[in-house]
């Protein structure tokens, strides 16, 4: 077996055990949140018999192993079972919700990668001189501030004073797109309506910078960091004795070493931002994961907890599976080792 | 500085590109919560706003006054226990079936059977269909209010429910759950829980309906303070929630909106647990509602100069309502009272520490729990304040020795009658919910709460609710904090005469936002 595959059958087989106990670990912790999730599911008018029926249909008087057996079963037959802060499926609120939070920060960890590392390199290069002066303030201040912050600041600022990008919502309310895959940017192609297409991007415009922000600050500082470090390396002295050209140097020799712990973190941070964009989300309205997520919590809404910590540990680890291969790939080492010790 | 005039101008293009000309008229306005579209399983603000223009009920609350008028029904006659209504015989569903008298009992049995939502209100309730368009209810006991408590009972479309039950969903929730199937004026064009919902207008209702009506209504949800002013300021909203923090409200009045207002339903209520010492005694309780500023209370709630989202109180009961006192009889802060009464409370005020709680999420509430503290002090009295999520405090008040010593609720008469507000409140029978955490046990109460359900006649009711509330006042379990009033801040492109004319006002939380009787208008 080649030690990618065995790095991919080995990461496949922790993912499983991850996912078993992130479900065993959210599935108690959700029960202790304080709160009766029928009688906050029902409303405050409530009888305490139909409060009563509710929890008898949800198993609650049940003990909590026999809770996470009738949980596990239903999980096996695809079923999250019923949301009860939107009345409909869990199943179906995340296949509705998810594409819009993937399509997010999707886009926001493209401007991390694209943004980001060009800023690391362009810092590393210029090391103690004013474009890394620059660089190290301007990531140090989209570091220091949250991203709900930004989107604030940015609100106001694009859409209030300057009216120049949409302040909610994910496409103007006069395109009647059909949802097939739940990305508007492919839906709206997928339609061949070009117009909308362009309306959908300028909605993720501020969005998706303002998630992205604190991430292409730390991308660039890490990569700027690795760089630098790589650039005391004595093979990188060798290159500029031999008279490479300096843009040379910094391309093949000092970024590609330097890329793997920024890829890495670069990872955590996409995948991360999965579960971090409620509060962009809730700015923009947009109708997200995440914002689904955040308010299920609040009310205790067990079902949907359940699918929703799924769902973005799921993608956590496929994110993570996705960058250890990437690393094995740009990293000789492991791709031609005969024992996949990553 | 040339570039940057470029880019906006190239964006403010952009921007026009990508943003069709409407070319019907929309309203667009926002709720926190997720609107129910279930009509059997309503209970809360959004979910009445839907239920009122998606379905409609036998009766209507009277626009100016109180009392109900007929809607869907005709006429009816009462007969002790027995209500018979007949029919209007021109009114079909959305789907096109006719609407009968079978529609009108498969209503109320689905509501019985879902056992969600206001539900409750028809525990005892039984509807036969006598014919085609005449319907009888039969209840266990003569209950004044049923009449109004009709508003609250939304006429489905047995036959397209039905077509779409299923063995394991009998009574249609899932379809409920995402359609219409209602006689409203306003068909469900979409539904997402997490986004909006959006209507439009039916074009087969029984009722005329306005040209300048909106053609399409967008119901959002969730929506931050930050984003609905900018939405406003922007010209893409139309009426912002009442949930907007007071300074959001008044910086958008101040930038042009207009503000709407509903009132006469409710109150803030301060509740006193009369279980625990020292409140157990009345003295104690009488000093603690006479040291208590309410005309600070009000300033703290005041938005601009006219406009608050509260008035002074009265008494237990809110101005307008049954049994209320005239709206000149305010409640007043009395120091020396207060100082009265606590030299006749058995407990020494050195020895209180009372709990002040306030929910979590409603911060307003802190606001009264520091004002409390403040004033209390003065009598010498300390107390701590804590803080309670909904979740946990509803779990506290079930019994009277977790319940705090002071609990703070917005409580609302879902009918719009007083036994829907009172009742739950006080009723010895009902102690440790969400709405009597005063735990009170009083004959006097329990006999003039019987005697407001009893009726028959209205003036006996008044006079009931009239005594009920000498008599609280009497027992102060609760301090009367204001009448509450929901101030809602609005683009001047709709004009919604329920809600800015107080003869036009329903008397019923939500039914002011008929979408029907709004008007759109080119600024």
């Amino acid at each position: 077996m080649s030690p990618v595959l065995r790095i991919l059958s080995r990461r496949l087989g922790i993912s499983v055990i991850v996912l078993i106990g992130v479900s065993m670990l959210i599935f108690a912790i959700a029960r202790v949140i304080p709160g009766d999730p029928a009688r906050i599911a029902l409303g405050p008018n409530a009888t305490d018999d139909q409060v009563a029926a509710i929890r008898a249909e949800m198993h609650l008087d049940e003990p909590i192993v026999a809770q996470y057996g009738y949980f596990v079963a239903d999980v096996l037959r695809g079923d999250l079972g019923e949301s009860l802060y939107t009345n409909r499926r869990v199943t179906t609120d995340i296949a509705e919700f998810l594409p819009a939070t993937l399509e997010l920060v999707i886009v926001a960890g493209f401007m991390m990668v694209a943004i980001g590392l060009p800023l690391g390199i362009l810092a590393a290069r210029h090391r103690g001189r004013w474009p890394d002066h620059v660089v190290r303030v301007l990531t140090l201040l989209t570091v220091s501030a949250p991203s709900f912050v930004w989107a604030v600041i940015l609100m106001l600022l694009f859409s209030f004073y300057l009216p120049l990008f949409p302040v909610a919502g994910r496409l103007n309310d006069s395109y009647d797109i059909a949802r097939t895959t739940g990305f508007l940017t492919v839906d709206t192609l997928l339609a061949g309506n070009f117009a909308a297409f362009i309306d959908a991007l300028h909605h993720l415009i501020l969005p998706a910078i303002a998630l992205a922000l604190s991430g292409i600050g730390q991308a660039a500082r890490l990569t700027r960091a690795n760089m630098v470090e790589t650039y005391d390396k004595p093979y990188i002295e060798m290159a500029q004795a031999f008279g490479f050209f300096p843009s040379r140097i910094a391309r093949r020799y000092a970024f590609k070493p330097s890329l793997i712990p920024s890829l890495t973190i670069i990872g955590l941070d996409f995948a991360a931002m999965l579960g971090n964009a409620f509060l962009v989300e809730a700015v923009f309205a947009w109708p997200g994961l995440s914002r689904y997520g955040v308010a299920v919590i609040l009310r205790k809404d067990l079902n949907a907890i359940m699918g929703t910590v799924l769902v973005i540990a799921l993608t956590f680890l496929v994110v993570n599976i996705i960058v250890d291969l990437l690393i094995a790939f740009l990293n000789p080492r492991i791709r031609h080792s005969t024992r996949a010790t990553s | 500085m040339k570039k940057t005039h470029l880019l906006a101008a190239a964006m403010t293009a952009a921007t026009a590109l990508t943003s069709p000309a409407f070319t019907q008229s929309v309203l667009r306005l926002d709720e926190v919560a997720v609107g129910e579209l279930d009509p059997a399983k309503a209970s809360d603000y959004a979910d009445s706003i839907l239920m009122f223009n998606v379905y409609d009920t036998l009766v209507l609350p009277t626009q100016g006054g109180p009392g109900s008028e007929p809607h869907l029904a005709e006429s009816w006659e009462v007969d002790g226990a027995t209500y018979t209504f007949n029919l209007r015989d021109d009114v079909s569903f959305q789907s096109g079936n006719p609407m009968r008298a079978a529609d009108v009992v498969f209503s109320l049995e689905r509501m019985q059977a879902l056992g969600q939502g206001l539900s409750h209100l028809f525990g005892g309730v039984k509807a036969e269909a006598v014919d085609e368009h005449t319907v009888r209810f039969t209840l266990d006991e003569p209950y004044a209010p049923f009449i109004a408590s009709l508003v609250r009972l939304p006429i489905v479309d047995q036959t397209l429910v039905e077509a779409n039950a299923t063995e394991d969903d009998p009574w249609g929730e899932e379809f409920l759950s995402a359609n219409a199937a209602g006689t409203g004026a306003y068909t469900v064009s979409s539904h997402n829980p997490q986004d909006e919902t959006v209507m439009a207008v039916s074009d087969s209702y029984f009722l005329p309906i306005d040209d300048h009506a909106p053609d399409e209504v967008r119901l959002r949800y969730s929506l931050e303070a930050a984003t609905v002013r900018t939405l406003l300021a922007q010209g893409e909203h139309d009426i912002a929630s009442q949930w907007l923090p007071p300074e959001v409200i008044r910086a958008l009045a101040e930038d042009g909106a207009q503000l709407l207002t509903e009132s006469g339903t409710g109150a803030f209520y301060i509740k006193l647990n009369t279980a625990r010492p020292p409140l157990d005694d009345v003295n104690c309780r009488q000093a603690l509602a006479h040291a208590f500023d309410y005309g600070t209370a009000l300033q703290m709630v005041a938005i601009t100069d006219d406009v608050s989202s509260g008035s002074a109180s009265t008494g237990a009961i809110p101005v307008g309502m049954f049994g209320a006192n005239p709206a000149d009889e305010v409640l007043e802060r009395d120091m020396d009272a207060a100082r009265e009464y606590l030299a006749d409370c058995p407990y020494a005020p050195e020895d209180w520490n009372l709990e002040i709680s306030w929910i979590a999420e409603v911060p307003l509430e802190e606001r009264f729990a520091l004002l409390m503290q403040a004033n209390f002090a003065e009598l010498g009295i300390s107390s701590s304040i804590e803080t309670l999520p909904w979740a946990l405090f509803t779990e506290r008040v079930a019994s009277p020795e977790n319940t705090p010593n002071i609990s703070q609720i917005f409580v609302n008469a879902v009918t719009g009658d007083p036994d829907t507000l009172l009742y739950g409140m006080y009723h010895s029978s009902t102690p440790g919910t969400w709405q009597s955490p005063e735990y009170l046990d009083d004959a006097e109460v329990d006999a003039a709460l019987e005697a407001g359900r009893r009726g028959p006649g209205e003036e006996e009711r008044e006079e009931a609710y009239s005594n009920l509330n000498d008599r609280l006042m009497e027992l102060a379990p609760t301090i009367y904090g204001y009448d509450r009033q929901s101030v809602f801040a609005a683009s001047n492109r709709v004009k919604v005469p329920a809600l800015s004319d107080p003869e036009m006002a329903f008397g019923l939380d939500g039914m002011g936002f008929s979408f029907r009787l709004m008007e759109m208008v080119e600024e």
